[in-house]
């Protein structure tokens, strides 16, 4: 292939690559501050509370059930599994799946999201796409077929081109996921500025359906105690202790800690 | 009287470091802290800046504790011309009225609280604590129960000193139990749970009580009470006539290793003393007369 290389002014990479860089950055930042003064309050009801206090503990007697008595251990079981009055089988909880039309502190959440989110990135995506528009901003390092180019290659005009070469919005679009790391380090986990984990947790949907989930989280508790069984870890715990002399380090020492510092 | 920094020669940043590694451990050294915090306070409230407010949180709960009502009053007013609607202020003036013990003044303040927000796990235990101070038990472990409900299973650990006290060692073995779950690496739990299954008494109690005084010993070599427990009731099983031969010599062999294990011990903790010799009969004397026999 013998595809002349395409020389860019480096005024390009001076005036539009890096400013597109800053531009999404600072936008990113300014997002996730907007999001946190937006907050709501969440209260959570008692019931709420107790019900997850209900799951920590049956996951906990999952886990480390193995430190107590067989006996105590099957009493639990029983409590929470028992075919006519276990805790898991017996409790409905009342449930109301939260439409976004109806509950009115949904709608807000909603509207809040999308103000914040989606909102600047159509608008800075059309002011770029309207600001820098007419030449290739920069090269993608893969090459793509034909069909990635009026995708791609917005303002444009060239039958010739290698798809490769990208128009600035695109270069935008890859910033938005691209900082997504760099939005992490600086701000922390769980920012407001992480756009494409706010975008998935919409697609899945129940992220504000909580109440929805208790009947669902308290069948798949009461499955999996089902299926756990009781390894007494205490089995043979007299013959691993007296297989070695205990160690007396450090009990009688002479020296002992004064005072506050 | 010296001054906290006059006498460890440090400066108010290690003091205020000192305080927040103490915050974070949960320790409660109620006295050093008041030292600290109140040379802290006076001398150099200025340059804390915003870390006074959990300070003064600290101190004042410090100062409850040493019966300084003076310090505790002057940090009240602080934080509440500070936060004057904040539920975890009023929580600390409700705690100042349950120390003077006008519980009924304490009451209303955390009661105020619960109605405003349900789920405040902090008002809770004050008015559980409150109970347990005017001595309704009865009631406390009502209160308990509920509360336990909705929190951290972690507060078992408050309640299961109730049960023993009344004798109701059920009670008490399921509350460790469920400290146990939680934190299994804790011999302290194992060994409580060992003594209460001891008291209850029976055979299979013993058996329990045993293996788990074993397990306290696994998880920390250096556990004196728990070493004696299980000589204790090794020595219990063994004496019992309704064992088999083989349980029998298995106890035998666990409460001679265990007698090994003390009279080591005690040599360690004789070392260089010229009466070393009388404190090892003393020992062994002891451990014989710890025998249980057959009445």
């Amino acid at each position: 292939m013998a595809e002349p290389e395409l020389l860019l002014d480096s005024n390009i990479r001076l005036w539009v690559v890096l400013p597109i860089v800053f531009i999404t950055f600072f936008v990113g930042v300014i997002r996730h501050y907007v999001s946190i003064l937006l907050q709501s309050d969440k209260k959570l009801t008692l019931e709420q509370v107790s019900d997850s206090q209900v799951l920590i503990r049956s996951r906990i007697l999952r886990e480390n059930g193995k430190y107590i008595p067989k006996q105590s251990f099957l009493m639990r079981k029983f409590y929470f599994n028992n075919q006519e009055d276990g805790f898991f089988k017996k409790t409905k909880r009342k449930v109301v799946p939260p439409s976004p039309m109806t509950d009115p502190s949904m709608l807000t959440d909603m509207m809040k999201g999308n103000v914040t989110n989606v909102l600047p990135m159509i608008l800075i995506g059309g002011w770029i796409n309207w600001t820098f528009s007419g030449f290739v901003t920069t090269k993608v390092p893969f090459p793509l077929t034909l069909r990635f180019k009026p995708m791609l290659q917005q303002g444009i005009e060239l039958l010739s081109l290698d798809a490769s070469w990208v128009s600035s919005a695109s270069w935008y679009f890859l910033n938005v996921f691209g900082l997504r790391s760099m939005y992490s380090l600086i701000l922390g986990q769980d920012n407001g500025a992480d756009q494409s984990r706010i975008m998935q947790e919409q697609m899945s949907g129940a992220a504000m359906a909580m109440p929805a989930d208790t009947n669902k989280a308290f069948k798949a508790e009461w499955e999996a105690l089902e299926l756990t069984d009781h390894q007494w870890a205490l089995e043979s715990v007299e013959e691993d202790l007296m297989s070695r002399e205990l160690d007396f380090d450090g009990m009688f020492s002479k020296e002992l800690p004064s005072g506050i510092f | 009287m010296a001054s906290v920094s006059e006498m460890y020669d440090v400066g108010w940043e290690e003091m205020r470091d000192k305080l927040r590694k103490w915050r974070e451990e949960n320790c409660r050294n109620s006295e050093q802290i008041v030292d600290v915090g109140e040379e802290l306070i006076s001398e150099h409230a200025s340059k804390l800046g915003d870390d006074i407010w959990i300070i003064y949180e600290q101190v004042m709960i410090a100062a409850l504790d040493c019966s300084r009502d003076d310090l505790a009053l002057t940090c009240l007013q602080e934080l509440e011309k500070q936060f004057s609607d904040s539920h975890r202020v009023k929580r600390l003036s409700g705690m100042r009225l349950e120390a003077l013990e006008r519980y009924d003044e304490a009451n209303k303040d955390y009661d105020a609280i619960l109605q405003d927000d349900p789920t405040n796990t902090a008002a809770r235990k004050r008015k559980i604590s409150i109970l347990k101070a005017q001595g309704k038990s009865a009631e406390a472990i009502r209160e308990l129960n509920e509360y336990l409900e909705m929190t951290h299973p972690q507060l078992y650990q408050s309640t299961y000193c109730f049960p023993c006290h009344f004798h109701s060692y059920g009670k008490a073995a399921f509350c460790l139990e469920e400290l146990m779950m939680t934190n299994p690496h804790n011999h302290l739990y194992c060994e409580q749970y060992a003594e209460v299954k001891y008291t209850q008494g029976g055979l299979e109690n013993l058996e329990l009580s045993r293996k788990y005084f074993a397990q306290a010993l696994r998880l920390n070599n250096r556990n004196m009470r728990a070493l004696f427990g299980l000589y204790m009731s090794a020595s219990h099983i063994a004496a019992s006539p309704k064992v088999s031969a083989k349980v029998k010599k298995d106890n035998m062999k666990y409460a001679a290793w265990a007698a090994t294990q003390i009279n080591r011990a005690y040599k360690l903790a004789g070392r260089g003393t010229k009466e070393n010799k009388c404190s090892m009969k003393a020992v062994e004397e002891m451990l014989e007369s710890m025998q249980i026999t057959m009445s």
